[in-house]
C-alpha cells in the first residue's frame, strides 16, 4: 500500500488514568502506528498521598502501623523493613522464634499476592473461569491470614524487636492443614498456565524484556528473574531466618508475560514449602523484646524481598521519638521503566496484559 | 553469580574522589556489608559513578533529606567537665557546624544519599548541596536515577544538572516547588479548598472575626 500523505500513520492514544483494565490509576500516553505501539510516556501522581511526609510527623512506634498502610498486597513487607532499619540502628538482634515468625508472615503474604496477580492475568485474557478458580484457591491463603493474624490484608505482625503474634500447637496444625489443601491446587494451576492454549497464546512472546535491558532499568523481583537475573534479597542479603532455610530462586530466560507469571507461580509453590519448613523448625522462646526499645541517633539501610521484589528503607534518627527522615523505594518504582522495553513492538490489545505482568502497585509507587 | 563489595573499596573510592571521602563499613551477623561514603566535593560524584558502573553496582534508591540545624540547648546539656572547659574558652566562638566537605548544617542544606546494591551489599554514597544548589545527575551512568532525581527536585529546592527530563514526577506543575520543606494544607495540595462560608463559621466558632 502506498503511503497517503493525507493520513498520519502515527497517532497517540491515552490509556488511563482510569481504565477498565487497570487496577489503579496510572496514565500512559501511547504512540501507535496502526496496531503497533511505538512509544510510551508514563505520567504518575494520581494517588500521591504524602505518606513520606507523614512518617516524619509520627513516632517510631506509630510508623510501624502507618507503613503497613502504604500498600495492601505487600502490606507486611513495609513494617518488616522499617523495623529492620530501626533494629540496625539500635543494634538489636531479634529472638530466634521471632525471626521464623517474620518469615511465616512474609511468605503467607507472598502466596496471596502472587496468586492475585496470576488470577488477574487470566481475567485480562478473557478466561473468567480460570480467574475465579485462582481467586477461590487464593481464598485458602486469605482464610489462613484471617485465622492466624485476625485480618485478611494488614497482618499487624511486626514490631521493633520482634513480632506481635504467636503460634500454638492448634494454630500450627491448622496452618499445615491449610497448606496441604493449597499445595495440590497450586500444582494444578501451574500445569494449567503451562499448557492451556488460551493463556499461552496471549502471553508467550508478549511484552519481552531482554536480560541486559532489565539490568539497565534496575528491574527487581519476578520481573528481573523472568529475564534471567538471578537475584533475590532473601538469598544475597539474608535477613530474619532466611539463612536457616532453603530458598530456591527460580529464573527463566524469555522475559515475556508468561515467564513472569510462571516465576510467581513457582514462588508460590516454594513459599508453601518454606512455610512448612518454618513450622517444623520453629524454635521456642520469646517473640519480641517485651518492651519498646529506644532507638538512638543513627542511620541505616534495610531491605527485604517483598512479593514484587527488593523493597529498601532508609532511616535516619536523631535520638528523638520522631525519625528525622524515613525514605523507601518500592519494587514497582523500578519496574515501571521496564514497560518502555516491553511495549516496543507490542499490539494495542496487549497493553493491559503487559502492564499487569509487572504486577504494578501505584499506591506503593506514589506513596 | 553476584560479586560482592570488594575489600579494597575504600582505596578505590578514594582514588575516584580526590576531593576526599568519609568512609565507614560494617558487616552484620548474616554477612551483609553496609558501607557509607561521604563525598567532600559533589564534582567527584561522576567519577565515583563510573567506578560503580565498573563494579556492576545497581542504583537502588536515592534519598534526599534536609538535615535540621543542631539544637542549641543540646550543647549546654553536656556534662560538668565539658561545661567547665567551655567556660574557660568562652571567648573562642565555636565554628558553625558543617558536613564533611564543608557544607553548612543550618537546616537549609541538603544531603543526597545514593544507595547502591552490589550483589546484596549496600554502599551509600552521600553528596551535600547548598540551598538552591545542584548536584550532577547520575542518569548518564545509571538509567534508574531518572525518577528518584525528578522526585527529589519536586520535593526540595535542589536540582540535578544534566537530567534529560526534569519534569515533575508525581506533583502537579501548578503546585509551588519544594513541597517537602513547607507545610501545605492538604486541601490546597489536592485542590479541594472549601468555601469561605465554612472558614467564616470556623472563625465565628472560635470567637474571632472573619
Amino acid at each position: 500500500m502506498s503511503a497517503d500523505p493525507q493520513i498520519s500513520k502515527v497517532s497517540t492514544i491515552p490509556v488511563g488514568p482510569l481504565h477498565v483494565a487497570l487496577e489503579e490509576p496510572m496514565y500512559f500516553r501511547i504512540d501507535v502506528d496502526g496496531e503497533n505501539v511505538t512509544g510510551v510516556d508514563i505520567n504518575a501522581g494520581h494517588v500521591h498521598r504524602g505518606v513520606e511526609y507523614l512518617t516524619m510527623k509520627r513516632t517510631m512506634t506509630q510508623n510501624v502501623v502507618l507503613t503497613e498502610r502504604i500498600c495492601s498486597l505487600c502490606s507486611n513487607s513495609h513494617p518488616e523493613t522499617f523495623v529492620m532499619a530501626a533494629e540496625n540502628i539500635a543494634g538489636i538482634t531479634i529472638p530466634e522464634r521471632a525471626a521464623f515468625l517474620r518469615v511465616i508472615a512474609a511468605e503467607v503474604k507472598r502466596v496471596a499476592s502472587h496468586l492475585f496477580n496470576v488470577a488477574i492475568l487470566a481475567h485480562l485474557t478473557g478466561y473468567e473461569m480460570l480467574f475465579m478458580h485462582v481467586m477461590q484457591i487464593r481464598e485458602i491463603a486469605q482464610d489462613l491470614k484471617e485465622t492466624v493474624f485476625g485480618n485478611r490484608m494488614d497482618l499487624a505482625a511486626m514490631c521493633i524487636g520482634g513480632v506481635r503474634y504467636n503460634l500454638d500447637a492448634e494454630m500450627t496444625a491448622y496452618m499445615l492443614g491449610a497448606l496441604d489443601k493449597l499445595e495440590p491446587e497450586v500444582q494444578a494451576i501451574i500445569k494449567t498456565y503451562k499448557t492451556n492454549s488460551s493463556i499461552l497464546r496471549r502471553t508467550r512472546g508478549v511484552g519481552v524484556i531482554a536480560k541486559d535491558e532489565a539490568i539497565s532499568v534496575g528491574a527487581v523481583g519476578p520481573v528481573a528473574r523472568a529475564a534471567g537475573i538471578d537475584y533475590d534479597v532473601r538469598v544475597v542479603a539474608p535477613y530474619a531466618a532466611y539463612n536457616k532455610l532453603t530458598v530456591p530462586v527460580p529464573t527463566l530466560k524469555d522475559g515475556d508475560v508468561w515467564s513472569r507469571a510462571m516465576i510467581r507461580l513457582y514462588e508460590v509453590a516454594n513459599s508453601i514449602q518454606m512455610l512448612r519448613d518454618c513450622l517444623k523448625l520453629l524454635p521456642g522462646g520469646a517473640i519480641n523484646l517485651g518492651e519498646r526499645p529506644d532507638i538512638p541517633a543513627g542511620r541505616a539501610v534495610a531491605k527485604c524481598e517483598a512479593p514484587r521484589g527488593e523493597l529498601i528503607y532508609y532511616l535516619k534518627t536523631n535520638g528523638e521519638e520522631i525519625p528525622e527522615r524515613v525514605k523507601w523505594r518500592v519494587p514497582s518504582f523500578m519496574n515501571w521503566d521496564a514497560l518502555h522495553f516491553m511495549f516496543k513492538g507490542s499490539k494495542i490489545a496487549d497493553i493491559a496484559i503487559i502492564v499487569n505482568s509487572i504486577d504494578p502497585c501505584v499506591s506503593c509507587t506514589e506513596r | 553469580m553476584t560479586t560482592r563489595l570488594p575489600t579494597d573499596i575504600e582505596a578505590r573510592l578514594l582514588a575516584a574522589a580526590p576531593g576526599g571521602i568519609e568512609f565507614s563499613s560494617e558487616k552484620n551477623v548474616q554477612g551483609v556489608t553496609y558501607a557509607w561514603c561521604g563525598l567532600a566535593q559533589t564534582a567527584d560524584l561522576a567519577s565515583v559513578a563510573k567506578l560503580l558502573v565498573e563494579l556492576g553496582a545497581r542504583l537502588s534508591m536515592i534519598s534526599g533529606l534536609q538535615p535540621p540545624a543542631p539544637a542549641v540547648e543540646e550543647e549546654e546539656e553536656e556534662d560538668d567537665e565539658a561545661e567547665d572547659s567551655e567556660d574557660k574558652a568562652e571567648p573562642v566562638e565555636k565554628p558553625a557546624p558543617t558536613t564533611f566537605g564543608g557544607t553548612a548544617i543550618d537546616g537549609t542544606t541538603y544531603e543526597i544519599n545514593y544507595h547502591f546494591d552490589i550483589g546484596g551489599d549496600t554502599l551509600t554514597v552521600i553528596a551535600y548541596a547548598p540551598h538552591e544548589g545542584s548536584v550532577p545527575s547520575l542518569t548518564p551512568y545509571f538509567r534508574p536515577a531518572s525518577w528518584p532525581e525528578r522526585e527529589i527536585m519536586e520535593m526540595y529546592a535542589v536540582t540535578f544538572d544534566g537530567h534529560p527530563d526534569p519534569r515533575r514526577l508525581f506533583i502537579d506543575a501548578s503546585i509551588d516547588k519544594a513541597v517537602l520543606e513547607r507545610l501545605i494544607p492538604y486541601s490546597t495540595l489536592v485542590n479541594a479548598a472549601s468555601t469561605k462560608d465554612l472558614w467564616d463559621r470556623v472563625l465565628a466558632g472560635k470567637g474571632g472575626q472573619s
